[in-house]
């Protein structure tokens, strides 16, 4: 997709624009609003990520601007605030998701996914990985096009792996997806490697190809095979 | 009791005891007077009847023109008082009745002879103008202080109307609510200078208030964004192929412990604003949804740990509560005691509508219930937890007027939320 992404902070939007290129995404910068309305007059964009707090304007103005041009395109918003109102407001007037900073990149990254999926493939939502086809509306997979039974945490999981291929994801970062903000326990790191034992089983067993690599006391990998 | 009833107690009580004492006075002295002015008169009689013997040269002819009483007797020798006043009371046989009277009685010499003559003056009528003059002043009096007292209350009445006002405007003053004090203007230079003190009070009050909200929510913009920063190039790193996995651990650590940072930032900052009561907005909200909801999110935790859930419901439970922060009581509750159960335990959630009990089983041994709701406490089981979860439970529910209890019954650790607080008050409630 090709992806504006609008952040008053230097670093954080290199970080933002390394990580989606990774992913096969073409990125655009703008640090400000001035910036930002220029390259939107200027420019179609699939994506649009943007920051409320910019030094010469609000996102959310940005927004309403964007949703008037009618450009049919998916918004995130990042925000350092977590206001109850802020939130409300940016999703009423359009945006399809909102995020705290500091945020998981690879949580933006399956956001993203979504608004292309629904953007590019309207009709047609399904996600395809090699012999994996799911099916995000109906919580539905099949392997080799037949229904491979999983649990929500586990098709969760499945459909977070796929939507972050080839991403190095913390434990922290899988326990923050599934469970919010539960995930400082020390259960749910044990338990992660539960829920990936099992995935494991069930996928193998249903002559799936293990794509999913622990990477040594960080996280674990879903890694299509090297051609 | 009110300042107006008190003056005017005071008043009354003042007035009632002047005027008691004055009447006294007054009636004491009029009496005086007036028995000075009867002596002086029988006085002057005397001198006429001496007068009129002495030069009648008749010891037995009374002097005419005489309707006053008189007596007279011969006497021989002067054993006899002379010049004494006394009092006396007579039959009055035209008015059927006993009647004071005043007497003087004197000797008077006519020649050789010694007469002694006592003379009397009436005082029923004197008495009688003493006591209607009397009446008159008292009803005078009285008339006055009652008047007095009507105007007093009266002038007061409209004279404090401004400072009750102002009592009432403050008494419903609520910082939080955007809307200006509107004091009234009197032309009382006191009232006047109490509104103007009292206008000064809120304007700094207010800045305050808002200075902290500011403060607040800028405090988390600035740690979140460095924050933010620190993260993603920790995850982008973390992506490198060219790291040894020594490296990679270091990275992944680096960035569980910022992740935790943020996480600990967020909740400090939810506690301030709490605090500063930054969540003014209420609406009816039902607690069971929530629990039910996070029982859901945490479904699979729950059938690992082989946790049975039991809910007794008694009566419906609705509440006037923030819903942001009523998500994060019920949540925080909920989650606490699956944390900190124990396999095979089990989690008993009692709704009523006065109070919400969360039991679950746990450690073997009583809480500290003094240190359970500190910030920071953790229990040895989950190191990784924030350890401010309860804490937050308890600023809710101080916010709301809430009480919270804790027990340990029966291996069971309750947490308690009373809403009428008719529940037990722990005492951690500090």
């Amino acid at each position: 997709m090709k992806i504006l992404i609008i952040e008053d902070e230097v670093n954080l939007a290199n970080s933002i624009e390394e990580y989606l290129e990774e992913e096969g995404h073409i990125c655009e910068l703008a640090y400000d609003f001035k910036q930002a309305k220029e390259k939107i007059d200027s420019h179609a964009y699939e994506s649009i990520v943007v920051d409320i707090n910019l030094p010469d304007g609000s996102g959310l103005d940005l927004i309403s601007y964007i949703k008037e041009k009618n450009i049919s395109n998916g918004i995130i918003i990042i925000s350092a605030r977590n206001s109850l109102e802020n939130r409300i407001e940016g999703l009423e007037i359009g945006a399809d998701s909102y995020l705290t900073k500091p945020f998981h990149l690879s949580e933006l990254n399956a956001q993203l996914k979504s608004i292309n999926r629904r953007i590019n493939f309207s009709g047609n939502n399904e996600i395809i990985f090699k012999e994996i086809r799911l099916l995000p509306d109906e919580f539905k997979v099949f392997i080799h096009e037949k229904e491979l039974i999983l649990t929500s945490k586990e098709y969760d999981l499945l459909q977070f792996f796929i939507a972050n291929k080839n991403k190095v994801i913390t434990k922290t970062g899988l326990a923050e997806h599934l469970w919010g903000d539960y995930m400082d326990s020390a259960d749910s790191f044990d338990f992660i490697y539960t829920h990936i034992k099992n995935l494991r089983k069930k996928l193998i067993s249903a002559s799936c190809s293990d794509y999913i690599k622990t990477v040594y006391r960080v996280g674990y990998k879903f890694e299509a095979e090297k051609v | 009791m009110k300042l107006l009833t008190k003056t005017s107690l005071n008043f009354l009580s003042i007035s009632l005891f002047v005027f008691l004492v004055g009447i006294f006075l007054f009636y004491f002295l009029l009496r005086v007077q007036v028995n000075k002015n009867i002596n002086v008169e029988l006085d002057k009689r005397k001198n006429n009847i001496i007068e009129s013997i002495t030069s009648a040269h008749i010891g037995n002819a009374l002097p005419p023109n005489q309707n006053e009483r008189i007596e007279l007797t011969k006497i021989t020798n002067a054993s006899y008082p002379d010049l004494y006043f006394s009092d006396t009371v007579i039959f009055d046989h035209n008015v059927s009745k006993f009647t004071p009277y005043r007497q003087l009685g004197f000797i008077a010499t006519v020649g050789d002879e010694k007469f002694y003559i006592q003379i009397f003056k009436s005082l029923e009528e004197t008495d009688n103008l003493i006591i209607r003059i009397f009446l008159i002043m008292t009803i005078l009096v009285i008339l006055v202080i009652l008047t007095l007292l009507i105007m007093n209350n009266f002038t007061s009445r409209f004279a404090w109307k401004v400072f009750y006002d102002t009592i009432e405007k403050l008494s419903s003053y609520d910082v939080t609510n955007k809307t200006e004090l509107a004091l009234k203007h009197s032309d009382v230079k006191e009232f006047e200078d109490l509104n103007l003190a009292v206008q000064r009070m809120t304007n700094k009050i207010e800045n305050d208030y808002i200075n902290l909200k500011e403060f607040t929510e800028n405090a988390s913009h600035e740690i979140q964004t460095p924050l933010a920063i620190i993260n993603s190039k920790m995850e982008v790193l973390l992506q490198s192929g060219d790291l040894s996995d020594k490296q990679l651990k270091s990275v992944a650590d680096t960035y569980d412990a910022s992740n935790r940072l943020s996480r600990l930032n967020k909740a400090l900052l939810l506690l301030t604003k709490i605090e500063n009561r930054q969540f003014p907005e209420s609406t009816s909200v039902s607690p069971e949804l929530i629990i039910n909801k996070q029982l859901e999110l945490l479904e699979d935790l729950i059938q690992s740990k082989n946790i049975t859930i039991e809910v007794h419901k008694t009566e419906d439970c609705i509440l006037l509560i923030n819903p942001y922060l009523a998500d994060i009581l019920f949540s925080n509750l909920i989650k606490n005691a699956i944390r900190h159960n124990i396999n095979k335990g089990k989690l008993i959630i009692d709704i009523s509508k006065d109070s919400l009990i969360i039991s679950n089983t746990g450690i073997n041994q009583e809480l500290q219930e003094e240190k359970l709701f500190k910030r920071f406490y953790k229990s040895s089981e989950s190191s990784e937890s924030l350890g401010l979860g309860l804490s937050i439970v308890q600023k809710i529910a101080e916010v709301y007027h809430y009480s919270i209890s804790y027990q340990y019954n029966q291996s069971l650790h309750s947490i308690g939320v009373h809403f009428n607080t008719t529940g037990k008050t722990s005492s951690a409630n500090k």
